[in-house]
């Protein structure tokens, strides 16, 4: 679990970090200045209303997105440097995504589905095969491989899709509000699922608009138009933030 | 990501939407077929004309009486005419002695009724020249042509075409060779069986193979170069030296220039007297292929327009497909994929449906000129060729109009996808 960060276990590191939407003769400060550390093997949740800038935030971290000015480095990564190409192999090889939808192919199978990052990672049909079935294992769908996700419930689908976003053996996975569309139960099913394999050692940011999530998290991230008004690691003495 | 997945991967794709798929490369089916099938049906016809005149012989002038129109006192008359028209002696010996002149066979029909009992067969009895067999590209299927002293000594022999056989005779009857043939009274001992399979017709004779031959001198020594044809009420007196020069010459390069020393002759010989024809099979060749060129060239555009037509079609589907499609885009972003895996992706999906509406258009023309074939008996002939860059023009089309849309594609932005729905 958190435990208070060294330099070279800070997995993730914004600094100053802005972004300004260019509408015409309108500009729309949307990040303003964030200064954030994620150490490796923590659980974070970054909170906020919409219109908060965590939607921003969110695609900034995942790489889909750039900031227009600041910092990012990722696992000793600057990530503001880097062109499209590079973007996608890092999205592909350092961050697991996780969706409210699921985003799972509908045409593809279970053991399809997990494969796709593997497929974009060059790895070889074999490996993809062993490695599909050992992760729907790993989140109790062993069973499933050759279903489709018709034929899935929306908790089910969400372990499918964890299992997809670990294949690469992330950094970090990045979920967006990964119980969003799911009932109570499930949805504690999923945060048990997310508990486990934090557990076992992945880097977890989770973002979210619920407040009852807190509890959950290492590390609690509030925003507010584009700010950070609250970061929980503050109590613990980080001497970098100001809040 | 590796080639071997990309191509699962749009190939799976197109699988998921197999009436979508066939339907979108309708237009490229469409175009293929269509110019497959008129290409095999115009060869066959290309080929069998070529076929036939190129069986007169591509170093040959066939020169060739023709009948003057009557003139309105003949027609009136209902008495016994007399006219004189066609190929002369004279024009034999002069032609004989131009330059650039192998040989002549010259060809005289005696203008007899041929009966099989009391019905009348459309044959001809005619007067050849030694080198008939030879420059008629007949063959001897049975029994000899004639010998030099047959013409020397005028006998009364005769060479049959094979459809003479066929007519004259019962199915099955052997010695043929050997025995006779009467001719409005006259015998003919039958010496041999001549046959022409390669289509030679000569105008105003027709085949080799529906003639009775006998030699020249024969044929001057019975009838001279009268003959003498009754119908209804009327008798004709056709006087006629001969119906057909085969001219053989020398030198092809030269044939133009021959031709026309002998229609220049031709022409002041006859006077104003429009009664002979010539035809230089090699010209015919020359024509016939300019025709069959200018042909192609129709066709061809006419194929550019409808695989066009065609691509436009599927690129505008992909571009909807696209658009349909942008969550799937925007998730694979997400999950790692390249701009240039999307791109391929898509351009790949365009390229294996118009190649796949290649394939179809292939198997829809050749059924058609097969179909074509079976129905109307009309030849066609499958070109390989055709079936190679129909195919090679349909993935061109895929490349062509498939690159926009997967441009398009890859130019997506992930973001959207990650906004909740």
């Amino acid at each position: 679990m958190a435990t208070m960060a060294e330099n070279d276990s800070v997995i993730v590191k914004l600094a100053e970090l802005r972004k300004t939407y260019f509408t015409g003769p309108l500009n729309v400060p949307v990040l303003k200045g964030i200064n954030l550390e994620i150490s490796r093997g923590t659980f974070v949740g970054i909170l906020g209303t919409s219109g908060s800038g965590k939607s921003t935030l969110l695609n900034i971290l995942g790489m889909l997105d750039v900031p227009t000015s600041g910092h990012y480095i990722l696992d000793g990564i600057a990530v503001e440097k880097l062109n499209d190409t590079d973007l996608a192999t890092i999205r592909n090889r350092k961050i697991g995504f996780i969706f409210q939808n699921f985003n799972l192919f509908a045409h593809l199978t279970v053991e399809q589905n997990i494969e796709v990052p593997m497929v974009y990672a060059d790895k070889p049909r074999h490996y993809r095969k062993q490695r599909a079935a050992e992760l729907a294992e790993q989140v109790g769908l062993g069973h499933r491989l050759k279903h489709r996700p018709s034929q899935l419930s929306g908790g089910e689908c969400q372990r499918i899709a964890i299992a997809r976003s670990l294949s690469n053996d992330p950094a970090f996975l990045l979920a967006d509000e990964p119980t969003g569309n799911l009932d109570e139960k499930t949805s504690g099913d999923i945060l048990k699922l997310i508990h486990q394999l934090n557990d076992r050692g992945a880097t977890i940011i989770m973002v979210t608009h619920n407040p009852a999530l807190e509890a959950h998290f290492d590390q609690v991230i509030r925003l507010r138009d584009g700010n950070i008004t609250h970061d929980s690691l503050i109590t613990f003495g980080s001497p970098e933030h100001v809040d | 990501m590796l080639i071997r997945d990309l191509f699962r991967l749009s190939f799976h794709n197109l699988l998921l939407h197999k009436v979508r798929s066939t339907l979108t490369s309708l237009g490229v089916i469409f175009g293929v077929g269509s110019v497959i099938a008129m290409l095999s049906i115009s060869e066959g016809a290309k080929q069998t004309a070529l076929a036939q005149i190129e069986a007169m012989g591509i170093d040959k002038i066939i020169v060739f009486a023709e009948k003057p129109p009557p003139t309105s006192r003949e027609s009136s008359d209902q008495g016994s005419v007399s006219e004189s028209y066609g190929l002369t002696e004279r024009d034999f010996g002069h032609i004989n002695k131009m330059d650039n002149i192998d040989r002549i066979t010259p060809l005289r029909n005696a203008r007899k009724r041929i009966l099989r009992g009391l019905r009348p067969l459309d044959l001809k009895l005619v007067g050849v020249g030694q080198s008939f067999l030879e420059d008629s590209a007949s063959t001897l299927v049975r029994g000899r042509w004639f010998a030099p002293a047959d013409f020397k000594n005028a006998t009364n022999v005769c060479v049959i075409g094979s459809e003479v056989k066929r007519k004259m005779f019962t199915l099955g009857k052997t010695n043929i060779v050997g025995g006779t043939l009467r001719v409005e009274g006259q015998v003919y001992r039958i010496v041999g069986i001549i046959e022409n399979d390669i289509g030679t017709q000569y105008p105003g004779i027709g085949s080799p193979n529906d003639l009775i031959c006998i030699p020249m001198v024969t044929s001057n020594a019975l009838f001279g170069n009268y003959a003498i044809t009754r119908e209804g009420r009327s008798t004709q007196i056709s006087i006629i030296d001969y119906d057909l020069f085969i001219v053989r010459v020398l030198d092809i390069m030269h044939i133009d220039d021959t031709s026309k020393r002998i229609i220049s002759y031709l022409q002041k010989a006859h006077s104003e007297n429009k009664d002979w024809g010539l035809l230089v099979p090699l010209d015919l060749l020359k024509q016939k292929e300019q025709t069959q060129n200018i042909f192609t060239i129709v066709m061809g555009s006419i194929a550019g327009i409808s695989l066009i037509v065609g691509g436009i079609g599927i690129m505008n589907i992909m571009l909807a497909s696209v658009y349909e499609r942008r969550k799937e885009i925007g998730t694979r972003r997400a999950l790692g994929a390249q701009k240039l895996d999307i791109l391929f992706q898509f351009l790949i999906e365009t390229v294996f449906l118009t190649s796949l509406g290649g394939v179809l258009g292939i198997m829809l023309g050749l059924g058609i000129a097969s179909l074509i074939t079976y129905y109307t008996g009309m030849p066609t002939v499958y070109l390989w060729w055709s079936v190679v860059l129909s195919l090679l023009i349909s993935s061109l089309v895929g490349v062509v109009f498939g690159t926009y849309p997967a441009w398009k594609a890859a130019q997506q932005n992930p973001i959207d996808v990650l906004r909740s729905e």
